[in-house]
């Protein structure tokens, strides 16, 4: 029996001017790109918090994607070149962490750019399948800026 | 008659700097000392585990501990401790957060005590007598005191300064106790209390303290240090960057910043700049931004075991 191929598991925050038009153009499209992705839009890049795409990994995704304008397109001007600058500073800690920093990508789609956006899609998935699960325990220890509940109570 | 309270101080995975810390109470310390009976506290005290044993359940009024969980013997007094005592208070960073200790979490056990008793220098035997080399029961990492016992409050900092610690007795010794789970700092930032002016400029170079000698009235932050002033506690009376020094976060985040990294990367993020936004400058904000050496070590300085907290295993 052949063993049951790696699904990765993507949580993929999506601007909603453009990759995220761009990965609905790649469905109407009906254009074939890997399901492992659960997309939540929003209202651009540069909203996408560093404590989201932790929580994503502790939540259990093994990989997490994220599509703003293209430089020059942001809706919002700038958010894009936020996000490129939180996620390079990110991507450095995750190292640290000894979580593979490939495993979070920022990508330029436009809202015409369902084909891009189904490739990336198809490269993402190869590339975590390569990596392979995340094997780091990820959770952190509860959250300890107030005294957390005990495992055994004293 | 009753008689006074009783209380122990107890360390665990700490440097001593906790314990020393009281000292700097100055006077009122004294007064502290009156209306305490100290029944534990081993920088002090010449008492043992069977002394605690054999104190009746609840019979302390409070204990304070200091250290991170790091040994199973650590785990085990604290047990006991917890068990004898009407109050837990978590004192100093290590006890609070998994303290500066908490970044061997970093690597692996098995790599720590390479580190320290394989190739290291740590251990000889003593003139005439024989190396006693096994190595302790470390566990697998480092852990605030939460993560094993009910802490009731947080006397927080890498030592608490004496005014925090002030409060914890004025609250012990009135009876006046605060809710459970309280923090004896500010919920507020502490640039609220930092007499630096700060302007959120636009940072285009991250330096680290020995390579400035900073502006006296300008924000540590705008001069370019990594200060963790916006994302921590007040409380301090920002004693350091009044003395040149950026915030280090040893009193933790505030809760509104949750991970105090994480939240540290988004503000950093924000104000790093290379000359006009775009992709022209790209290359440039990834230099300055690859300028703050070890972000690790620098945003979780004292938290790790309480946040991102991932470690390589084995
Ligand atoms: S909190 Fe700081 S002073 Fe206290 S034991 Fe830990 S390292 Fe030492
Ligand atoms: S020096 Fe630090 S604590 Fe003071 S205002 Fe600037 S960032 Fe805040
Ligand atoms: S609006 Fe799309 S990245 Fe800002």
């Amino acid at each position: 029996m052949a063993e049951a191929q790696f699904e990765p598991r993507i949580v993929a925050f999506l601007c909603r001017w453009c990759a995220g038009a761009g990965a609905d153009l790649a469905g109407t499209s009906r254009l074939r790109y890997p399901p492992n992705a659960v997309a939540i839009r929003v209202n651009c890049s540069g909203r996408v918090e560093p404590q989201w795409v932790m929580e994503a990994f502790r939540s259990g995704a093994d990989g997490v994607f994220i599509g703003g304008c293209h430089p020059g397109d942001c809706h919002y001007v700038s958010g894009n070149y936020k996000a490129r600058r939180r996620v390079h500073l990110l991507k450095r800690m995750l190292s640290e962490l000894g979580i593979e920093p490939e495993r979070v990508r920022l990508e330029w789609v436009s809202a015409t750019e369902g084909a891009k956006f189904a490739r990336l899609m198809h490269e993402f998935v190869e590339e975590l399948r390569a990596l392979g699960p995340r094997t780091d325990p990820g959770e952190a220890a509860p959250s300890a800026a107030l005294p957390a509940p005990s495992r055994r109570k004293g | 008659m009753v008689g006074k309270p009783k209380i122990a101080v107890y360390w665990t995975g700490g440097c001593g700097g906790c314990d020393v810390s009281f000292l700097e109470l100055g006077a009122p310390l004294l007064d502290v000392l009156a209306k305490v009976e100290i029944a534990f506290w081993p920088a002090l005290v010449d008492a043992k585990r069977a002394d605690v044993e054999a104190f009746a359940p609840r019979s302390l009024a409070a204990t304070l501990i200091n250290g991170t969980l790091r040994t199973e013997e650590n785990v085990e007094m604290v047990h006991l401790l917890r068990e004898k005592s009407q109050l837990v208070v978590a004192f100093g960073a290590c006890a609070h957060l998994g303290g500066v200790p908490g970044l061997a979490n970093l690597v692996s056990r098995e790599e720590t005590l390479r580190r320290v008793y394989g190739d290291g220098f740590a251990i000889a035997p003593p003139p005439g007598g024989e190396a006693d080399d096994a190595p302790p029961n470390l566990l697998p990492q480092a852990q605030p005191l939460s993560t094993e016992v009910t802490v009731d409050y947080v006397v927080p900092g890498c030592p608490p300064p004496p005014a925090l610690i002030g409060l914890l007795f004025d609250a012990l010794l009135s009876g006046d106790l605060p809710p459970a789970g309280h923090v004896f700092a500010h919920d507020k930032a502490l640039c609220e209390e930092c007499p630096r002016t700060r302007e959120d400029r636009v940072l285009t170079k991250i330096v680290r303290p020995h390579e400035l000698v900073p502006d006296p009235e300008a924000c540590l932050l705008d001069q370019g240090m990594i200060c963790l002033g916006p994302v921590t506690r007040g409380g301090c009376g920002a004693a350091c960057p009044k003395a040149g020094m950026p915030c280090t976060g040893c009193l933790g985040p505030t809760p509104h910043a949750g991970d105090p990294g994480l939240a540290m990367i988004s503000a950093l993020a924000s104000l790093v700049r290379a000359g006009d936004e775009g992709e022209a400058s790209f290359a440039g904000e990834d230099a300055v931004l690859d300028s703050l050496v070890d972000p690790v070590g620098t945003l979780y300085k004292y938290s790790l075991p309480s946040y991102v907290a991932k470690r390589r295993s084995g």
